[in-house]
């Protein structure tokens, strides 16, 4: 057993309780806030030592100097004397420690004097009491960090019940920016996550939505890490290795041309799928795009009809010119043309009970969005999608929205996250549990504000997601500005480096100042943990994570730009079959439309055909080569008799 | 030396339940104590010394003084004593003394407790049992029993004559009881230090009680308190007259049944806007073959122990602040 380290005291005006004690120690101790430390009581209770562990929540330094006067007299008012003294005064540390557990836990009484030791690693098993999930049996211990203070290192487990449901469920990230906390911090957990995932509790997948930056674009690659990080990779047990199975998604860019992702570079583009959808996707999430001021009853009534009756369906009317079949923007553009050209003909102010500017309205909000969201929503109605159904176990989604207009983002956030939802009740996802990243929470569900359609969602995962196994996994900078709804069902918080402004809001009144000044000043790679488990928060350190990081994957793989079609599509198709040459694409597109040719590259990207070059080819329309005109045999004219001009 | 008097404490009560069992008609004090604190009742004196340093005492300037100068004072001793009126019978009073002494050595400029000899705390029961006649020998018994000492306040003294019952008397006794024992306290921790020699030692108060600490070189002793003064006539002005810096001629101080010693006076702090005696302080050093200088270099190491000011001690003129710590560690422990 290790040497005492401190010993508890207890005076009338700072009295020990049930939840916090006071202990000195040598001045040299390796203590400090944060430390985890362990009680051995001096009197039995019920026959039993009673053994209390704490954590340090707060630290005091002084001397026996009854004023700072008296300092400065006794140095003649020259601080450089105060160096010559030959004796150095008494001085005390004096910490604070909240109470993690008491052992025996009843009858809860205050902790009682005794010698003070540092938690060793069976301690703090016991201290969080992660002892209950990592005895054999249980076992849905997810290591998340190394605690580590005065040699001791500690692996810190979160339990899976409660980080995935289905006990509780979700987590929460808050730290400044560019920190490599929040992304960082996410990627270590999940790579932690994959591999320790109990496999009796079923499969698992993560989708991410990569809102900003490239910092979640290169997770299949490996990233550079420094030996102590290999030390912790192993302590940890987990491969300091990238993701084994990664799958991108990215709209096109406005143009079409090209993906509209930081990982658009051409070494990069075997698993990034393009994320297209066509009206009947788009329509049901209308209410996404279209405020409520666009959206009253009436024009809710007419989309309704839409839905309902038009999209997918052959329509006719007295009043329209032909049957319409709507399966695109392009078919509900003219089918709208139809329905008001015939009322204007027929002069009515109103069709099946729909009012020509309602009709008018809704025909201009939902061809808008097509513009809105070009790249992402096609004409067409070509759809390509995320594998729902297929989803594989340890495989990562990266949804990269990062450089779409915020309607957009909205709206792919909703139908990826409805569908997910759809598939977990449905139970036919392809994997049982799936974890959902998003990140800039309190731009997505601030805690004020108007209530969209988004913030209702996540609302709802934070609150039923659990039961479903669609768990939340969510990031900001400022935690105070975010639902509280959203952070209060997170079961597990993480905290990086704080802002003191966020620190000095009502949310973190329960931290000692100490910790908050703790906070404050986190070096990277450190993080406060809260989990169900732990009566307090917890500070540990993580690995940085083994995948390439954005910006050193963005400088070895430059974002693509802008090309032209034909280069375009070239690069498009060549991971799918490297015999593609340039000059073949340029050969075969050379007589068709701009549109044709991407109608014909998205059918390919979205069939990946074995035989790319034919059905690439097979997406055209014929096209008869030009033939030379044989020349018509010339009969012989006959001469004009000389003075006869007319022939007669 | 600190002297403090209270009302009874944890142990004191425990012989105090005692003592009301085998003393019917006991009166328990409770709270702070039923006597003024106990202070010496020597009277004021000036008393002739020998000079051993020139013809006539004068005052010497301190050579070699700065800010940056050392102390090669490696320890400090000093004890402390509580007298507690814990009760009484028909007036007569029944204290508890607790003496303790204790070394603190400097390690790096930081005061620890002297690992070789303990610190010492030690408790008795101070009664006049010739007046205790209710008092009977299996009271006695069971209180020796219980592991407290017994010291008898009413025994003759020198000329065979028993103290009166006045309780002033009696307190007046136990105090200079408890007073002895406390310095034999200090004295045997001082013996023990000399004896391994270690590094020069700073007593709280004077040498000469014992021989061993007399002679030896390790022992250095500090006076604060000025109840005797050593010098006469013209000699007077001058030791009132030191300025800061300043040490009187080294003179011989040989009181009776004590062992001689060399000594002088040191002044610590400006007296300017203070009384005559503040910041003097005389310093006691074992015989020696060059006593000017050792009178120097002692002075220059006591003048550096002013720092830090023992503040907030009342004494903080005088008082080093190695002191202060002992006293410190000594009430925390006793």
């Amino acid at each position: 057993m290790s040497e005492a380290l401190g010993r508890v005291v207890a005076t009338e005006r700072k009295p020990n309780t049930p939840h916090e004690f006071h202990f000195w120690t040598a001045i040299d101790s390796p203590v400090g806030i944060g430390t985890i430390v362990r009680v051995d009581g001096a009197q039995p209770i019920d026959g039993q030592i009673p053994h209390i562990y704490g954590i340090i929540v707060e630290g005091f330094s002084y001397t026996d100097l009854q004023s700072p006067m008296h300092d400065v007299l006794g140095h003649d008012g020259l601080p450089t004397s105060a160096g010559f003294a030959s004796t150095e005064r008494a001085e005390i540390r004096l910490y604070t420690a909240a109470v993690l557990r008491q052992v025996p836990e009843e009858p809860l009484q205050p902790v009682p004097m005794g010698q003070v030791f540092l938690a060793e690693e069976e301690d703090v098993q016991v201290a969080l009491r992660m002892d209950s999930y990592l005895k054999e049996g249980a076992a849905t211990g997810i290591p998340v960090g190394v605690y580590r203070a005065g040699g001791t290192d500690a692996v810190i487990y979160l339990d899976a019940d409660f980080l995935l449901g289905p006990e509780a469920a979700h987590l929460n990230i808050t730290g400044v920016s560019g920190l490599a906390t929040k992304t960082s911090a996410v990627e270590w957990l999940l790579s932690s996550l994959f591999t320790h995932f109990p496999e009796g509790k079923g499969s698992i997948a993560a989708v991410c939505f990569n809102v900003k930056g490239p910092d979640l674009c290169y997770l299949d690659k490996p990233g550079r890490i420094e030996d102590t990080d290999k030390t912790l990779y192993e302590k940890l047990g987990v491969d300091p290795k990238p993701f084994e199975s990664v799958q991108y998604f990215a709209p096109y860019t406005a143009k079409g041309l090209s993906l509209n992702t930081f990982r658009n570079n051409e070494a990069l583009l075997d698993n990034v799928v393009p994320l297209t959808w066509g009206l009947r996707e788009v329509l049901q999430f209308a209410e996404v795009l279209l405020n409520k001021d666009d959206v009253d009853a009436k024009a809710d009534a007419l989309i309704d009809f839409i839905t309902q009756n038009v999209i997918d369906k052959e329509f006719s009317d007295p009043l329209l010119s032909k049957k319409h079949k709507v399966q695109s923007f392009a078919d509900l553009e003219a089918w709208f043309r139809d329905v008001l050209q015939g009322m204007e003909k027929k002069d009515g102010e109103s069709w099946r009970t729909h009012h020509v500017a309602t009709i008018r309205k809704v025909r201009n909000r939902l061809s808008n969005i097509s513009t809105r969201c070009a790249g992402l929503v096609t004409d067409s109605g070509a759809v390509s999608d995320l594998p729902f159904g297929s989803f594989a176990d340890r495989t990562v989604y990266v949804v990269d929205v990062a450089n779409l207009e915020e309607d957009a983002q909205d709206l792919i956030f909703a139908r990826i996250v409805s569908k997910l939802r759809e598939h977990l009740e449905r139970r036919d996802l392809g994997v049982k549990h799936l974890v959902v990243f998003v990140d800039e929470l309190n731009k997505y569900a601030p805690g004020d504000g108007a209530d969209t359609y988004v913030r209702k969602m996540l609302l709802d995962i934070a609150e039923r997601g659990r039961y479903l196994g669609l768990v939340l996994f969510s990031a900001q900078q400022f935690r105070s500005q975010v639902h509280r709804r959203v952070v209060g069902n997170s079961g597990t918080a993480l905290f990086g480096r704080m802002d003191p402004d966020e620190l000095s809001t009502p949310g973190y009144t329960v931290l000692s100042p100490a910790t908050k000044t703790k906070l404050a000043t986190l070096e990277k790679g450190q993080l406060m943990i809260r989990h169900p488990h732990f009566t307090q928060p917890i500070f540990v350190r993580f690995p940085r994570p083994s995948v390439m990081q954005g910006r050193e994957g963005a400088e070895r793989y430059p974002q693509a730009s802008e090309v032209p079609l034909d280069i375009a599509v070239f690069r498009s198709l060549r991971p799918l079959d490297p015999g593609i040459t340039l000059p073949w694409v340029q050969d075969l597109t050379a007589l068709y439309t701009e549109d044709e040719i991407i109608r014909a590259r998205n059918a390919t990207l979205l069939a990946r055909p074995e035989n790319v070059k034919a059905y690439f080819t097979a997406q055209f329309r014929k096209v008869i080569p030009a033939q030379p005109a044989a020349r018509p045999m010339a009969t012989t004219i006959k001469s004009a008799p000389e003075n006869d001009p007319y022939g007669f | 030396m600190l002297v403090s008097n209270s009302g009874p404490d944890a142990t004191s009560r425990a012989v105090l339940r005692l003592l009301v069992e085998k003393l019917p008609g006991l009166s328990p004090i409770e709270g702070g104590g039923g006597s003024e604190p106990p202070i010496s009742s020597d009277p004021p004196i000036l008393r002739a010394a020998q000079i051993v340093e020139g013809s006539a005492l004068r005052a010497i300037k301190v050579p070699g003084l700065s800010r940056e100068m050392a102390s090669g004072f490696g320890a400090f001793l000093d004890g402390t004593q509580k007298v507690q009126v814990i009760g009484h019978i028909d007036g007569l009073p029944i204290v508890v003394g607790t003496i303790s002494s204790a070394v603190r050595v400097r390690v790096n400029k930081r005061l620890v407790t002297w690992g070789h000899q303990p610190p010492r705390v030690e408790r008795a029961l101070y009664l006049p049992l010739r007046y205790l006649t209710a008092l009977s020998a299996e009271g006695l018994g069971a209180i020796t029993a219980a592991q407290w000492r017994l010291v008898d306040t009413s025994t003759a003294d020198r000329n065979g004559e028993y103290p009166s019952q006045h309780p002033a008397v009696l307190l007046e006794r136990a105090v200079r009881a408890v007073d002895q024992q406390r310095e034999e306290l200090e004295d045997r921790l001082a013996e023990a230090w000399c004896a391994l020699g270690e590094s020069p030692l700073f007593i709280d108060g004077g040498i000469s009680r014992t021989p061993a600490v007399a002679a030896s070189t390790c022992a250095v002793g500090v006076i604060k308190s000025h109840r005797t003064l050593y010098v006469e006539g013209d000699s007077l002005k001058v030791v009132m007259g030191l300025r800061r810096g300043e040490r009187s001629s080294v003179f011989r101080v040989s009181p009776r049944s004590r062992s001689a010693v060399l000594s002088w006076y040191l002044r610590q702090r400006s007296p300017e806007g203070h009384d005559a005696l503040w910041g003097l302080v005389r310093v006691e050093v074992a015989e020696c073959d060059r006593p000017a200088e050792r009178a120097d270099e002692i002075s220059r190491w006591v003048l550096a122990e002013t720092s830090p000011l023992a503040l907030p001690d009342g004494r903080w003129d005088k008082m080093s602040y190695g002191i202060r710590d002992c006293e410190e560690f000594l009430r925390a422990i006793s």
